[in-house]
């Protein structure tokens, strides 16, 4: 693999080893010819975490390697955990478009074949096989797509409208990156957390600490005083705390609070705590759960066994004898009249 | 009414015990029992769970004592089998699917689905609101297959069998086809490739089969601010339900030109929408989609009698000549009992063919088992 690609894919071990050979030291970057770097980081990680906006550019390869450690070290210094899981997430966005770039464009065979089994074979133990190298189509065992595409939640990632033959999913080079992103996003959040700087630069420190400032924290969605079922209030503290929550879940949240009777507008403002949250895609998601858009059915609140089968269930014994999390408050309104 | 059912159940638990006793190898023995959760269900409809046994041997004195009236075991291999769910810590899952009678909706059924009020006995051939004598609205239903119901239920099961090969690259071998012992076809599918797939997974897999969920923009055909889009996607449309469709449309050597025609001849996106979701509802395989999803369920076991028929699940080595009414049915016929036939019927059972009055009658004791069974008659 070329140096351009430890730049591409700077979370390889190859990457790491080719760090590792310079020789670099980390207080090297208190001195002014280095601040270019320290310059490029800062607005690679306020471009992803404040603006929400992938990163594409590429410059030198030595350049964005150490651009990307730095990002890296500015992400572990402003230690916020929603930061964090955001950062890795466009991490992983841009590293998508790379991979897609070459998958399809890169001639030379020995190189391509590198790059599939480096990334897919050796760091994500997903065994892609090139099936047509004219149209760029991948094939991999239905069991290996269905553990990463039931994490999706749009249709068309659904098997059923897949090429499926003998076992395999047949995919096209973009269909099968997007399918390994929130694996690629994360190996950047591990790499992040499991860092271990003894003594950050003060000139890294004083760039994290002014990102740190500009971070405008979303407001948590107040649960105390309402009584939710635990399902519920186990989604909702999730999404406080800025995780990514699954399809069904996303699904469970959207659909009980249109039951409960919350408007659309405020079922939207719940989701803007999930890392990958876009308004227009979570409105008409909302607006289509409630009955207002596509198939203009509107969808019901999953039952209590739905939601054990897909761990979603958290049961106290407050649920007792209810089979809907609808019924959560109305058995516990009847208990009190009772 | 309680005498009759008192006397019902003494008979047949001494059926099952002499056919656990003698045919115990009827039951087939389980891959990994000791990783394996069994439940039973008593003759008075309690289900007991979260058994497990070390092998074979253990089980049999197990239902030599216990006489259950059903024997469930788990698709799924567990560390603890005896645990409470949560607990269990699951290693994998066999894939199982369950074709019943009441999912396929044949015309011919009302023709042998009878009526019973649960308070008086009386039956009757249409579902009524409450029952003509006693008024009450506890009414349960009970079906006797007849040929189409069983040549349908065989269709059924091929279909499965051919996206289980075809389109899941599951090996024939690997497949295992048996009669439920009652109205339908268990089909279990040992292949390691799923053995760690989750519920979630699963579910992919019942909807694929059901043909639920397909979106005709995996065709290529979009609609956007009511103009028609039509662009097939790279991955092409050879294989899965894209080929099956395009297939049933006899849409060969398909191009996004000849694709677009084909959608405006008849009748532009919507009509499209709706004839692709008519080939999807029929070319669908009719599984009962919560057997295959639940990675917790306990399904019959292998050889056990169905105690809603007195027939065994037994292995069909070979689905077109196998004969439930008597490939299925184990009990010796070593003697006669006395019957009382709640209403008048017609079927075939071990290749003979009983018409019965409503009335007292003497029958060989497999017949009675199963007419016990099915509700439909009382031990004199």
């Amino acid at each position: 693999m070329g140096k351009d690609d430890f730049a591409k894919y700077p979370f390889l071990n190859e990457a790491g080893n080719f760090i590792k050979e310079t020789y670099f030291d980390l207080n090297e970057f208190e001195r002014p010819e280095f601040k270019h770097i320290i310059e490029k980081a800062r607005k690679r990680v306020e471009s992803e975490v404040l603006k929400g906006l992938v990163c594409t550019e590429f410059e030198k390869y030595d350049l964005e390697l150490f651009a990307f450690l730095i990002s890296l070290i500015i992400i572990k210094h402003i230690n916020i955990e929603s930061i964090t899981k955001k950062y890795s997430l466009f991490e992983a966005m841009r590293v998508e478009k790379f991979l897609t770039h070459d998958l399809i464009y890169q001639t030379n065979s020995i190189k391509r074949d590198l790059l599939i089994s480096k990334i897919f074979h050796e760091l994500l133990d997903l065994q892609i096989i090139q099936f047509d190298r004219q149209r760029n189509i991948f094939k991999m065992k239905i069991s290996d797509y269905l553990s990463r595409s039931t994490l999706f939640h749009e249709l068309e990632w659904k098997l059923i409208n897949r090429s499926v033959d003998k076992g395999f999913v047949y995919l096209d080079v973009e269909e099968t990156v997007r399918l390994v992103r929130n694996e690629l996003s994360l190996l950047i959040y591990n790499k992040i957390k499991n860092m271990k700087i003894t003594k950050i630069p003060d000139q890294i420190k004083l760039e994290a600490d002014s990102i740190k400032h500009k971070v405008i924290f979303p407001t948590p969605v107040q649960t105390k005083n309402l009584k939710f079922p635990p399902c519920i209030e186990h989604a909702l503290n999730q999404l406080n705390k800025n995780e990514n929550l699954p399809h069904s879940a996303r699904f469970l949240l959207a659909t009980y609070m249109l039951s409960y009777g919350k408007s659309i507008d405020e079922i939207i403002n719940i989701f803007k705590n999930a890392p990958d949250y876009n308004e227009q895609i979570t409105r008409y998601q909302v607006e289509h759960l409630a009955g207002k858009k596509g198939s203009l059915i509107q969808y019901s609140v999953p039952s209590c066994s739905k939601l054990a089968n897909e761990n979603l269930c958290f049961y106290t014994h407050e649920c007792k004898g209810i089979t809907n999390p609808i019924q959560f408050g109305r058995k516990r309104l009847q208990r009190r009249n009772d | 009414m309680i005498k009759n059912e008192t006397k019902n159940i003494n008979f047949l638990q001494k059926c099952f015990k002499e056919y656990y006793f003698n045919n115990f190898n009827h039951l087939e023995s389980p891959l990994d029992i000791s990783r394996r959760e069994f439940g039973f269900m008593s003759f008075d409809s309690k289900m007991t769970r979260h058994i497990s046994f070390i092998n074979m041997g253990q089980l049999n004195a197990f239902l030599i004592q216990n006489v259950p009236a059903g024997i469930y075991i788990s698709n799924s291999y567990y560390d603890f089998p005896t645990f409470p769910i949560n607990e269990k810590r699951l290693i994998g899952s066999d894939l199982i699917f369950d074709i019943d009678l009441k999912d396929l909706n044949l015309p011919c059924q009302k023709d042998h689905t009878y009526y019973i009020c649960k308070y008086c006995d009386n039956i009757s051939n249409n579902l009524p609101s409450s029952c003509s004598i006693c008024k009450s609205t506890k009414i349960d239903s009970t079906i006797i297959p007849c040929e189409i119901c069983i040549r349908n239920l065989k269709k059924e099961t091929k279909k499965l069998i051919s996206f289980l090969v075809t389109d899941f690259g599951i090996n024939n071998k690997s497949i295992y086809v048996y009669f439920s012992g009652n109205n339908g076809f268990h089909i279990t599918a040992l292949e390691k490739d799923y053995f760690n797939l989750d519920s979630k997974g699963r579910t992919e897999l019942v909807e694929y089969l059901l043909g639920k969920n397909f979106s005709i923009t995996s065709l290529g055909v979009t609609q956007y601010k009511n103009n028609l889009k039509v662009k097939i996607p790279i991955s092409g449309l050879s294989y899965g339900w894209r080929k099956r469709i395009s297939k049933n449309m006899k849409l060969f050597n398909i191009t996004n030109n000849n694709l677009q025609k084909y959608v405006n001849r008849v009748g532009g996106y919507l009509l499209f929408k709706k004839e692709v979701e008519n080939i999807t509802g029929k070319m669908g395989v009719k599984i009962d989609p919560y057997v295959t999803m639940d990675v917790h369920r306990i399904f019959r076991m292998p050889g056990s009698i169905n105690s809603k028929s007195g027939l065994s699940k037994v292995k069909c080595n070979n689905l077109d000549s196998f004969d439930p009414f008597s490939d299925a049915c184990l009990f010796e016929d070593d003697r006669n009992v006395e019957v009382y036939v709640k209403t008048k019927l017609e079927f075939r059972f071990k290749r003979k063919k009983y018409i019965l009055d409503k009335c007292s009658t003497t029958v060989p004791s497999s017949v009675g088992i199963y007419l016990i069974l099915k509700n439909l008659a009382n031990l004199i």
